[in-house]
């Protein structure tokens, strides 16, 4: 048995059934033994899809997402993949072809370090050096991903390993890792923090559901009454609709969710790192809270923002042993459901063009609790975030701390070869889309029925906007009104495309998305200067926020 | 400015040295001191650094405890026996 053949059955007995990838020269025995293998093979069109593609398969699974790449130009390609995966904590093993080792280190055709380059963006890599290690790599390339706070991991495979004949020899080593429950000190002094605090704020993030926590986090909740706010990977921990859940915090967060963060007397943080697109300025945050943080990740405690009590370890257990009801906090949550009411969304916006926010709302309203949303990157991201419901966080896609323009059309290739039943919806932007367009091939290769709505305002929005708020309107490299006709690049590409313009018609193009059996494309018309609000400034602290209408009497004075 | 030494115990693999600088780097931690012996048995590099930063040492410890390769890491009193060594090299030459 050849080395190749070692690795795909290692694979095999990983349980791995989808790859992702694009071959080439030095990953080409790999590919040869895939012909026999039952592994199914996704063929993207630019490696950075097939990370990206196995990054939204792992998110919407659980599961570890696998990508492969040739040496050189396919691996690095690959590389803006496995630092999305790497800054958002998702489990992914990424596979690269090397040249042969006698070539390793004289500059041969299609080398390149690939090992070196991602050092900063993996949790942990290996170079084969034999094939006899390659089942032993393997197994411990997934036990890695996996574990703990998960991350992606890279194998190198040198193409004359990858040929080598060797005996087939793997005895697996029991080694399943439980994680650490917390100490039961940390417990007790949590609790006393608890039961002392009048106004506490849990803060939600992307943990609880990579735990696999969302039952004992929401009895915590409904035992403890706290109100909760989300980070953007924090969504549908709670149901978004949830009466405590008080919205997403941080830059575009909801008013209710930044002020009660900024009085609280107390900060929950569970499995949340104090992002600074969640904190807005550091020292300002959250001035009047003690802090209890429960993280796997020991390291994340106290990085950014000290925490008085930190519970290291399972959050699983950790939320089980916080689970108590609370006598002092009623008077408080009331206040922050009433703040809920009182800043609700408006969706009656001015006009007679589609108004995104209210296109979401309709869109969320309409594809169920069993949709999955992968956006890109920028005003839609927030957007979506804002005004799409969530009933668990792996329904909602979203390239949250690398913030990766072209993520959401792979990822969601990966949450529909997962999912063929669920409604997979891709909500890009017409800067985003053209970075990972070449997948539409993909979609029609595999027919797969994710719907795509792109909102078009002729312009990178976001960096528009910011030019706009923050750069005295001094508007650089932000004109993109030279678009093509994306409706016909879908047709081209064999999707069904159809352009929506005016708000009338958006309850008719949901009805249009939804119907339609395979995949299809709607091109939706926003205006040009449409923002997203509220906002708070770079460098600002979350009580300073913009509102539409305040920024709007400032122009008018 | 907080200066301190660590001493740190990883397993002899493919760029085990360069993850460490790697991360001592990107955290923002300045090396002003590298020693690194492998063990008796051939299968650990025994590193001591000596590094400064604004930042809190917990900091770049949480980080390294965190690879893979790494089996132990230790705030130490700078080990004087390297200094020493330097000491005696400059006196041979």
């Amino acid at each position: 048995m050849k080395g190749a053949e070692f690795l795909v059955k290692a694979l095999e007995h990983e349980g791995v059934e989808l790859i992702f990838g694009y071959p080439g020269g030095a990953i080409m025995p790999v590919y040869d033994a895939l012909l026999d293998s039952k592994i199914r093979h996704i063929l993207v069109r630019h490696e950075q899809a097939a990370a990206l593609a196995a990054d939204g398969y792992a998110r919407a699974t659980g599961k570890v997402g696998v990508c492969m790449a040739t040496s050189g130009p396919g691996a690095t390609n690959l590389v803006t993949g496995i630092a999305n995966a790497y800054m958002d904590s998702v489990p992914m093993v990424a596979i690269t072809g090397q040249v042969a080792t006698s070539l390793m280190g004289t500059d041969a055709f299609q080398e390149v370090d690939i090992f070196g380059i991602t050092m900063p963006v993996v949790k942990h890599s290996f170079l084969a050096k034999t094939a006899a290690e390659l089942p032993r790599i393997v197994h411990e390339a997934f036990r890695i991903a996996r574990s703990g706070r998960p991350g992606p991991v890279l194998i190198d495979l040198p193409k004359d390993i990858a040929n080598t004949v060797a005996e087939y020899e793997f005895h697996e080593d029991d080694t399943s890792e439980e994680i650490a429950e917390p100490s039961k000190e940390s417990i007790t002094r949590a609790l006393a923090l608890m039961r002392e605090s009048r106004n506490p704020v849990v803060y939600a993030g992307g943990g609880i559901g990579m735990a696999n926590a969302l039952e004992e986090f929401r009895a915590f909740i409904e035992t403890t009454r706290i109100p909760v706010v989300a980070t953007l990977k924090g969504l549908g921990a709670l149901p978004t609709t949830h009466e405590f859940a008080l919205g997403m915090m941080g830059m575009h967060g909801t008013k209710t969710a930044n002020h009660a963060v900024q009085i609280c007397d107390l900060l929950i943080c569970v499995g949340a790192r104090f992002d600074d697109r969640a904190t807005g300025r550091l020292n300002a945050f959250a001035p009047n809270a003690k802090v209890i943080h429960l993280d796997v990740d020991r390291a994340e405690i106290s990085k950014l923002r000290r925490a008085d009590v930190p519970v290291i370890g399972d959050l699983r257990h950790a939320l089980k042993a916080l689970t108590c009801k609370l006598a002092n906090i009623e008077p408080w949550r009331r206040e922050c459901s009433a703040s809920k009411e009182t800043h609700a969304w408006d969706y009656a916006a001015p006009g007679t063009e589609v108004y995104a926010p209210g296109f979401l709302k309709e869109l969320s309203d309409r594809a169920g609790d069993d949709s999955i949303v992968a956006c890109d990157v920028g005003q839609h991201q927030m957007w979506v975030a804002q005004h799409f419901h969530f009933n668990r966080p792996s329904q909602h896609l979203s390239s949250g701390g690398l913030g990766t323009m072209g993520y959401g059309l792979p990822a969601a290739i990966g949450a529909q070869l997962a999912f063929p039943n669920a409604t997979v919806i891709n909500v890009s932007g017409d800067g985003s889309i053209m970075m990972n367009l070449q997948e539409l091939a993909t979609l029609r290769r595999y027919d797969l029925p994710v719907k795509i709505v792109l909102f078009d305002n002729r312009a990178l929005g976001m960096v528009r906007q910011w030019q706009e708020l923050f750069h005295d309107k001094r508007y650089s490299e932000v004109d993109l009104s030279d678009n093509p006709d994306f409706c016909r690049v879908a047709e081209s590409m064999g999707i069904p495309a159809f352009r929506v313009e005016d708000r009338a018609d958006v309850s008719g193009a949901i009805d249009r998305l939804l119907a339609e059996p395979g995949p299809v494309l709607a091109h939706v018309l926003i205006h040009q200067e449409a923002n997203v609000w509220p906002i708070v400034g770079p460098g600002r602290s979350n009580s300073e926020m913009m509102h539409q209408h305040e920024v709007a009497r400032e122009v008018a004075r | 400015m907080t200066k301190f030494t660590l001493q740190l115990r990883v397993k002899q693999s493919e760029g085990a040295l360069v993850r460490i600088l790697g991360v001592t780097r990107r955290r923002r931690f300045d090396l002003l001191h590298l020693t690194a012996d492998t063990s008796e048995d051939g299968h650990f590099l025994d590193v001591q650094m000596t590094v400064q930063a604004d930042r809190a040492e917990n900091t770049l410890v949480r980080q390294i405890e965190k690879l893979e390769d790494v089996s132990q890491v230790e705030v130490v009193e700078p080990d004087d026996s390297a200094s020493e060594r330097r000491a005696a090299r400059s006196t041979a030459r």
